[in-house]
């Protein structure tokens, strides 16, 4: 019945498809580029090492290989274990300097450094082989699921800019037409999201032996990732249908309005003008499925400063969102005249 | 399958499309619905696929309302082309075949082969005769027990419009009901059994083209000065419009054409003739009495 759509929804998932895939050619391309300076013997090679340094290559029992660094000059001590397309092992100790804190514990994707002062001596650990934050993932693959979101979210407003006598004369009801037409866009929204996910896992294969950390927060992550583009989509949906004959300026100024209203939310309230604009654009932005977003990111000591019970609400709004909005824009179609 | 309209009523604010119109569609038959540009064809086919909600009134599919499941058993063609510009023929009968339990492919593929397009072409690519035929051909693969057509043969040559009025046929010799619309009354009169004719969103006459063709003539009548009265004969039930022009008279009569004719002799005319009608002076007498009177007086003379 909705087969139009799924249409729509596959020529989609091909451009995603095709760029996504032009992006892992040119990280193969990279890969293969790069790959004399990813091993620590291309690194020795071109560090330009104090002339006291001594430098002392091993290879342990379990085939790991281990450079030392050793500069008495400095103080300065780094072991280097090197375990292949499995990571890297990094451990330096140089004399604390002034600006160091007490600790710091950084993770970016695979990589943790995590550095602890020891008195005069600070101590730095740098492991490349870490669990991915699923999170990042879900970031990336937001960004292509609300652009896709974007792009599908005026199916009923398409048939009504010259499709209605197609799409009203089916053997199917109104509501059940339009509700097939919404699922087979989610679908095709959480499928963006699912592909954007296997190409950068994938482009990250191809740089080092990628594992994947699924708990706490990223769990959160994955289920705001999977709703957030469809609450978008839901809240576009019912505003095409609502104001079908200008549905491409919906879509097109849809960015550009919540970006904005996004923005002045954050203005600083300090005169009565700043306040009322501030005021105004909050209560627009409540209705704006994209404020209700806070990916967790580390804070200074590397832990994430996101809470469970306002996590539940904000995921419960979104969801929320979908819902009502896509009511409101089928409640409209059932109202359309040809 | 019948259609029963009842006083149907479509206004859209101050501007009324269709006016207490009421029409019953007899199946197995090929039912011609004519109308000048503007007179309700359109949004009177739209309010029976509830394309357009009507104001008021009541239409009726075998004595039931129309409901989602009707259109497993009702076809349309609407007048402009509804074809998606970025899909191919091909993809097009896919969308019906899953759309709708009796279509049949084949016979799609088969249609659309007979009026020379190919499948593999998408719809923006196609004349608008070519849409037309896309269009035409997916509703008779539909094996549906109503057609409705809005302008079927817009756009198509003249081969392809002979074809069409012969799938139109067809469809009525199988048992089903073709309803469609022309401005080429040609064709209608080929084609249709039954027409109606709209006129400012009424129902302006209807019937069989057959009854209408043999009860309608015009009885003209020519008196020696402009001094003669007929107050009787403009009396008489039979008499649908009179026209006087100094010493003639034209008399367009529904029945009792030669009776009429006497009664013109009786009231003094010198010479009188009977003219016969076609469906084209039919359908001008119903939308446009004046012009038609003229112009089958002046062709009959030509003549």
């Amino acid at each position: 019945m909705n087969y139009v759509e799924w249409l729509r929804v596959r020529n989609l998932l091909r451009v995603v498809a095709i760029i996504l895939t032009i992006l892992v050619v040119l990280a193969v391309v990279l890969r293969v580029s790069v790959s004399r300076y990813m091993s620590p013997e291309a690194w020795v090679a071109h560090l330009a090492l104090d002339p006291g340094t001594k430098v002392t290559r091993t290879t342990l029992p379990d085939g790991t290989k281990r450079i030392v660094f050793d500069d008495p000059d400095d103080s300065t001590h780094v072991v280097v274990d090197d375990h292949g397309y499995a990571g890297k092992h990094i451990v330096v100790t140089e004399p604390t300097s002034r600006a160091q804190k007490e600790h710091s514990d950084v993770s970016v994707g695979s990589v943790r450094v995590f550095e602890s002062r020891n008195g005069a001596t600070t101590t730095t650990v740098i492991d490349t082989n870490g669990a991915v934050p699923m999170i990042y993932y879900m970031a990336l693959a937001d960004i292509v699921a609300l652009i896709v979101a974007t792009i599908l979210a005026a199916p009923l407003a398409r048939e009504v800019d010259g499709h209605l006598e197609i799409a009203l004369t089916k053997p199917c009801s109104r509501v059940r037409y339009a509700l097939g037409v919404i699922l087979a866009d989610a679908a095709g929204i959480i499928a963006a999201s699912v592909i954007t996910v296997i190409a950068f896992y994938f482009c990250q294969l191809l740089f080092e032996s990628a594992r994947l950390d699924f708990s706490g927060i990223n769990a959160n992550a994955i289920a705001m990732g999977l709703i957030l583009p469809l609450a978008w989509y839901a809240l576009l949906c019912a505003a095409t249908t609502l104001l079908s004959r200008s549905y491409g300026a919906v879509l097109g100024f849809a960015w550009p309005v919540a970006i904005l209203t996004g923005a002045l939310t954050l203005i600083h309230a300090d005169n009565v003008v700043a306040l009322f604009v501030h005021d105004v654009a909050w209560v627009i932005s409540r209705f704006d499925p994209l404020s209700y977003v806070e990916f967790a990111s580390p804070n200074a000591t590397g832990t994430y400063n996101y809470t469970e019970a306002n996590f539940g609400l904000r995921l419960s709004i979104e969801v929320l969102f979908f819902v009502v909005y896509g009511a409101i824009a089928i409640w409209r179609w059932q109202r359309v005249e040809a | 399958m019948s259609i029963k309209i009842s006083n149907l009523r479509k206004s859209y604010g101050k501007i009324v499309a269709v006016d207490d119109f009421s029409l019953e569609i007899p199946g197995a038959s090929v039912f011609g619905l004519l109308g000048p540009n503007g007179a309700g064809k359109t949004t009177t086919f739209k309010c029976m696929l509830d394309l357009a909600r009507s104001t008021s009134g009541e239409i009726l599919y075998d004595g039931k309302r129309l409901e989602p499941a009707t259109f497993e058993r009702v076809a349309y063609v609407p007048e402009r082309s509804v074809l998606y510009d970025w899909m191919t023929v091909e993809e097009h009968v896919e969308m019906s075949r899953r759309a709708y339990a009796k279509f049949d492919p084949a016979r799609a593929f088969e249609l659309l082969a007979a009026f020379n397009i190919d499948r593999k072409r998408r719809a923006r690519a196609l004349s608008k005769g070519m849409r037309t035929a896309v269009m035409v051909a997916i509703a008779f693969a539909r094996n549906a027990e109503i057609l409705i057509l809005d302008e079927p043969t817009s756009g198509l040559d003249p081969v392809n419009q002979r074809h069409v009025l012969s799938l139109m046929i067809n469809e009525a010799a199988k048992g089903n009901s073709v309803i469609f619309s022309s401005h080429q009354i040609g064709q209608v009169e080929r084609a249709a059994e039954h027409i109606a004719v709209m006129d400012r969103g009424r129902l302006v006459l209807q019937g069989t083209v057959d009854e209408l063709k043999a009860d309608r003539k015009i009885v003209e009548g020519i008196f020696p000065d402009v001094s003669f009265t007929l107050d009787g004969i403009a009396r008489d039930l039979r008499v649908a419009r009179t026209d006087r022009t100094e010493r003639i008279v034209r008399v367009l009569v529904t029945g009792g054409a030669e009776e009429i004719a006497s009664d013109l002799t009786g009231a003094g005319a010198m010479a009188v003739r009977v003219l016969d009608l076609n469906l084209e002076d039919i359908f001008l007498y119903a939308v446009s009495p004046a012009t038609a009177t003229t112009d089958i007086v002046a062709k009959e003379s030509s003549s």
